[in-house]
């Protein structure tokens, strides 16, 4: 089956069309070229998802697999950057779907709130206004790193896409075949969590 | 400084939505009501402003640059895959 586009339906072109299209096209040797500009990309989203390097490493490597065996059926839909995080999204899901037999647990809006009624700050925290190169040092990064390895993936992976990457919540909708609705409840929970964590390291730090 | 007494059922009611402000993803009114809470409560002020600042931490998280090793592993595993087809 050939990923030619049909009449009337809306396509996309950026600054990876040209290359894309020659690779499909029969240009192979230039998916050298595709893999160089975003080797880098895709080698942090796989460190934001994986504790462990190798594992990280992985990552990247069999979604360049899968880009390399699917790049015929891309639409020119999307950009295609979208379409590649959608590739590593799904690798990145099955992968760690394989490794676990536990069902991940659900973060309750409910449970952050009631931590928030107990604890009633009225004041801002210190943390929380200064200016962020004031705050910012290795120790901070490896605490708020470890918290987002710690996040269930389903919420770890929105955090990612949205405030690390920075895509947005359409898109990110997209990458995940989730509703706009839904990235946002996994975003504003995956979010609490990481603040409650850097809250702890910052009372621990005074 | 302390809160004025408030009820704080609207506190949790606006817990949940904090991200859609701070996203710009509210509509005007909801936005406007917000602002006009957040304006009197403190507790509410606090979170929103570390929240916020959590959000502006992740986006400092920064990128690593690709191991020279794991790179070359890359273009190795290209090239194979095109003396495979």
């Amino acid at each position: 089956m050939t990923a030619e586009t049909p009449p009337n339906r809306k396509t996309v072109s950026d600054d990876d069309t040209e290359l894309v299209q020659a690779i499909n096209a029969g240009h192979t040797e230039r998916f050298q070229e595709l893999v160089r500009r975003y080797e880098q990309k895709l080698y942090n989203f796989g460190r934001r998802m994986c504790r462990n390097e190798s594992d990280a490493e992985d990552l990247v490597q069999d979604t360049f697999l899968n880009v390399y065996r699917f790049l015929k059926d891309f639409r020119y839909e999307t950009k295609f950057k979208n379409w590649l995080y959608r590739v590593a999204a799904n690798t990145s899901l099955k992968r760690q779907r394989r490794s676990k037999f536990a069902p991940e647990p659900e973060l309750s809006l409910e449970e952050f709130a009631r931590n928030e009624e107990a604890e009633l700050i009225e004041t801002v925290p210190d943390w929380a206004r200064m200016p962020l190169d004031q705050i910012l040092n290795e120790e901070l990064l490896e605490t708020l790193n470890q918290a987002i390895w710690s996040l269930p993936e389903k919420y770890r992976i929105v955090v990612i896409l949205r405030d690390v990457e920075e895509f947005s919540t359409e898109e990110t909708a997209q990458i995940l075949n989730l509703s706009p609705a839904n990235v946002k409840v996994r975003l504003h929970r995956a979010r609490l969590f990481l603040r409650d964590r850097l809250k702890g390291y910052f009372s621990h730090d005074l | 400084m302390t809160c004025k007494p408030h009820d704080y059922e609207r506190c949790l009611e606006l817990f949940g939505k904090l991200s859609e402000y701070i996203d710009r993803e509210m509509d005007e009114a909801e936005r406007r009501d917000l602002e006009a809470h957040v304006a009197e409560c403190l507790a509410c002020l606090s979170c929103l402003q570390s929240l916020k600042q959590t959000i502006a931490l992740c986006k400092q998280i920064g990128r690593q640059p690709v191991p020279v090793v794991f790179s070359q592993k890359l273009q190795s595993m290209v090239q194979d895959l095109q003396r495979s087809r």
